[in-house]
């Protein structure tokens, strides 16, 4: 029943000629053995005459030049620079391309932004503005001089004395001059 | 409108807002800060270079002295608007505060003194793993240069 049912599936491609060798055979062995695949058969043998018959007699009168010629000039046709352009346009400005650009643009500023902080030890990380700012000092009388060296980035904050105000108990006398 | 509309989609918006408090978040860190303190004795009574040092031998080389020495290296963990204290050589204490954090810069509270006397009290800002250097202080013919660094953990 099953081969019965396929078989009367394909008994349009067998006439047509589109089986395999061993399809078409088998097909054609059942077809002969089998009375309502045989009956399909005819009826589609009589559909295919039929349509024949109608394209012979009715076919010439068709005007298919016409048909042809607006398809080829279709194919052959090239589209103006703005209408490329606007196709363009229309495919970049429409979700949901753009609505996971937005976020895509936030996520990679971020991700600039937060470099020294997931790779602290990256070299544009320690380079960038690694200077000391010192914000206030207050040195109780003695004098301080501040040095900030642009090669190195090094902040330096040394205190040193007035020998007029240096302490005299001290054992040590701090330098009378900053040390840079 | 219609791409305002879709611009406004709750999963777009849910994606900025996670973005925005994660950065947020990053900056107002509750992390305490690690300081490191490095004690170095800079004079001019020899030539020599501690090989310890040489991580910072650029920065050392800007003051006029030809030789250094590590005396000594502390760190301690610390959190926001807290106290840690270190010895310095010479009877001295060093107290550092952090105080807050902005665009990845350190605010640090120096103190500096020695006995019960203030030495220097400032306030610097540095970037996280960032230094600097305070020196002067006199100490064993030549002078102390301490070198403090801070990183956010």
């Amino acid at each position: 029943m099953r081969s019965c049912e396929n078989i009367r599936g394909r008994i349009g491609a067998w006439l047509d000629g589109e089986l395999s060798a061993a399809d078409a055979e088998a097909a054609r062995i059942h077809v002969n053995a089998c009375s309502v695949c045989g009956e399909e058969r005819r009826q589609l043998e009589r559909l295919d005459s039929s349509l024949h018959a109608v394209f012979k007699t009715g076919g010439s009168k068709l005007a298919f030049d016409p048909f042809w010629r607006g398809v080829e000039q279709r194919i052959t046709q090239k589209t103006n620079w703005y209408e490329e352009f606007g196709d363009w346009i229309r495919a970049t400005v429409t979700a949901p391309r753009l609505a996971w650009a937005v976020p895509a643009v936030i996520v990679i500023v971020l991700a600039a932004l937060s470099v020294d902080f997931f790779f602290p030890t990256m070299k544009t990380a320690t380079q960038r503005d690694n200077f000391a700012a010192v914000e206030s000092i207050d040195t109780y009388g003695r004098n301080v001089a501040l040095l900030r060296e642009d090669e190195t980035k090094t902040t330096v904050i040394w205190l040193y004395q007035n020998p007029e105000t240096e302490n005299e108990s001290s054992t040590e006398t701090t330098e009378a001059t900053p040390a840079f | 409108m219609n791409l305002l509309r879709k611009l406004l989609k709750p999963r777009l918006l849910f994606s900025v807002l996670l973005f925005a408090v994660s950065s947020n978040a990053a900056e107002n860190s509750n992390q305490p800060v690690h300081l490191k303190i490095g004690t170095i004795l800079a004079s001019n009574q020899s030539d020599n270079f501690d090989t310890r040092l040489k991580p910072i031998a650029k920065q050392l080389k800007v003051m006029k002295y030809r030789s250094y020495r590590l005396l000594k290296e502390d760190s301690q963990s610390v959190p926001w608007k807290e106290n840690a204290t270190f010895e310095i050589p010479g009877g001295r204490l060093l107290a550092i505060s952090p105080q807050e954090s902005k665009n990845k810069q350190i605010a640090l509270k120096v103190r500096l003194t020695e006995g019960a006397k203030p030495l220097l009290d400032t306030t610097v800002r540095l970037q996280s793993r960032g230094h600097f250097l305070l020196g002067g202080p006199p100490h064993e013919g030549g002078a102390l240069v301490i070198s403090i660094s801070a990183s956010m953990e």
